[in-house]
């Protein structure tokens, strides 16, 4: 898991996102919340990172501040150059919520196809065509069912459906906020594996909201462990299991020593 | 899963055909086919659908029996056998008086539900709009029609305008409150994912909004039709209408004419119950995707 000085030069030019002293304030019921207290963060293009943390450390909040979704309160955003309200104008996020959140009145290819069709032509690259989008159903098993509409599938084919409409607006960063939580254990775990497939032919940078340790750890380059009270990040780690990832590497001690040590952090975290 | 009682802003309006709907629901539930593909049987689906039908003929003997039993007198309350014959006997009358009072319902329900769409969606976009709103309609929705149709009358006179006037107080609240419930009923996600992709407000309203408060403007529209019927009648008696059915029953009325008041309450029955059969029609092929309409 080392890294050499000269992949630190050459990683640290190619950041894409950069997040510098980002702290967030709620008030809530008249008492003010920190979400986040000076938390700085910076992802490399085609990155895979996973935001791992318990409920409350501010994970959510942190990959909507990165969206542009919400403002922070102190510190900036960069995307690319731009700030995040700029990078979202010009279509850099497909975002993958909890829910599949599918428009119940669109048929599934209407529903990957949606998002592309709002605000458009405001994406600054190119998003994609109409037999790149049915490829892409056609990966995640979802290629008769173009015409069903979304209350006709199950859960799982939903949430596949969530991410083939994110990966369809072609944008360079993919932000997903525990898109699994809500499936059974058996179709959660070949989610990850198709997720993993759909993101290495994308490109794309990822950045994953997750309290899964196994999930974090079979899915990214580099886990960002967080803890609450106020959010912050508690620790950092590349997780350093060979691409592509199978579920097989889930039995081996490489990958148990990457759950152990992000398990320590995250009790360490917990109880400090 | 029913919309047989609509959450309208606190206010809750029982829908009749909803609750019809939901007895109908003989198991099955939301979550898709029943269990082993085994669909209602033929004998079952024949029940279903005869017995609607059923309790209006079991009424209508009841109704025939009891008057032979009591020996009630015609004028008192004539029999469903007569009454319908009557119909059929002077079915001019009773087709260009049904026309009148069907076009003033028509054209108060359109009017209002134009009307109210605007004023929800500036209640949508506004919470202060909706704050300060919301109390003038529930005093629209609880005052009686009866109480101020006369008033309506001296504001705007004899003739049609008061008659729409009536027709369209009585239909716009439920349209109002549950345009407002519906243009707010979108799925948060939804906004979300439309904002990701900086989607401006417009689209959000048209591609989402919109199509979100159908299921609660087709439940308003079932009520409406009821209440349409009643202010279009409502408003023949009080604005010296000199036509349609509200007419004609005050005219019975008046002249003691038994058969005709209960002509022209049979047809009124007739028109309601259709327009309401449309409307369901229609929501079934519209909202095939919602939840309401899965059996």
């Amino acid at each position: 898991m080392s890294v050499t000085d000269t992949q630190m030069t050459a990683a640290a030019s190619d950041t894409l996102v950069s997040v510098s002293n980002v702290s967030k304030a709620f008030r809530q019921r008249g008492r003010v919340v920190d979400a986040l207290h000076d938390v700085s963060l910076d992802i490399r293009r085609g990155e895979f990172v996973s935001l791992l943390g318990p409920s409350g450390c501010g994970k959510s909040t942190l990959l909507r501040i990165i969206g542009g979704l919400h403002a922070p309160t102190a510190g900036t955003v960069t995307v690319d150059g731009m700030d995040a309200d700029s990078a979202r104008a010009s279509k850099q996020y497909g975002l993958v919520p909890q829910a599949p959140a599918l428009v119940p009145w669109k048929t599934l290819g209407q529903n990957v196809r949606f998002l592309s069709g709002l605000h458009r032509g405001g994406a600054s690259h190119a998003v994609l065509d109409n037999s790149e989008i049915s490829a892409l159903l056609n990966t995640v098993g979802l290629g008769g069912f173009e015409r069903a509409y979304p209350h006709e599938l199950s859960g799982g084919m939903q949430q596949r459906a969530s991410l083939v409409r994110a990966f369809a607006l072609g944008a360079p960063i993919l932000l997903m906020d525990e898109p699994f939580a809500a499936l059974d254990e058996i179709t959660r775990s070949d989610m990850r594996y198709l997720l993993l497939d759909l993101w290495s032919n994308s490109g794309a940078t990822v950045v994953f909201v997750t309290h899964s340790v196994s999930e974090a750890a079979i899915l990214s380059d580099r886990v960002v462990v967080m803890a609450a009270g106020p959010g912050r990040i508690a620790a950092e780690h590349n997780i350093g299991l060979d691409r592509p990832r199978t579920p097989e590497m889930e039995d081996q001690p490489e990958f148990h020593e990457v759950v152990r040590v992000l398990r320590a952090d995250l009790r360490a975290s917990h109880t400090a | 899963m029913s919309t047989s009682q609509v959450r309208s802003g606190g206010l809750m309006r029982v829908d009749p055909v909803g609750a019809l709907r939901e007895l109908d629901d003989t198991g099955g539930g939301s979550d898709g086919p029943s269990a082993l593909g085994s669909g209602p049987s033929t004998l079952s689906r024949v029940l279903r659908f005869i017995a609607p039908a059923l309790g209006i003929i079991l009424f209508l003997t009841l109704w025939q029996v009891s008057i032979l039993v009591f020996d009630i007198k015609p004028f008192e309350l004539p029999r469903p056998t007569t009454i319908l014959r009557h119909i059929n006997s002077d079915k001019t009358f009773y087709w260009k008086n049904a026309r009148t009072t069907l076009w003033e319902a028509f054209l108060g329900f359109t009017i209002a539900f134009g009307l109210a769409m605007i004023g929800a969606t500036a209640m949508a976009l506004s919470r202060f709009v909706e704050r300060a709103t919301i109390p003038l309609a529930v005093l629209i929705q609880v005052t009686p029609v009866v109480a101020y149709a006369p008033a309506v009358e001296i504001w705007f006179g004899f003739g049609l305008t008061s008659i729409l006037v009536d027709t369209t107080l009585v239909c716009f609240v439920p349209f109002l409150i549950n345009g407002v419930t519906g243009l707010r009923s979108v799925d948060p996600n939804l906004i979300e994912l439309a904002r990701s992709v900086h989607a401006s407000r417009r689209e959000v309203f048209v591609r989402l909004r919109l199509p979100s408060a159908l299921p609660s403007l087709f439940s308003a529209a079932r009520i409406a039709v009821g209440l349409a019927l009643i202010g279009a009648v409502l408003g023949e008696f009080y604005s010296g209408a000199t036509g349609g059915l509200g007419w004609a029953v005050s005219f019975a009325q008046a002249h003691n004419i038994a058969l005709q008041l209960w002509g022209s309450v049979y047809v009124l029955a007739l028109l309601g119950a259709t327009a309401t059969l449309l409307i369901t029609g229609l929501e079934r092929v519209v909202l095939h995707w919602h939840s309401s309409q899965r059996e």
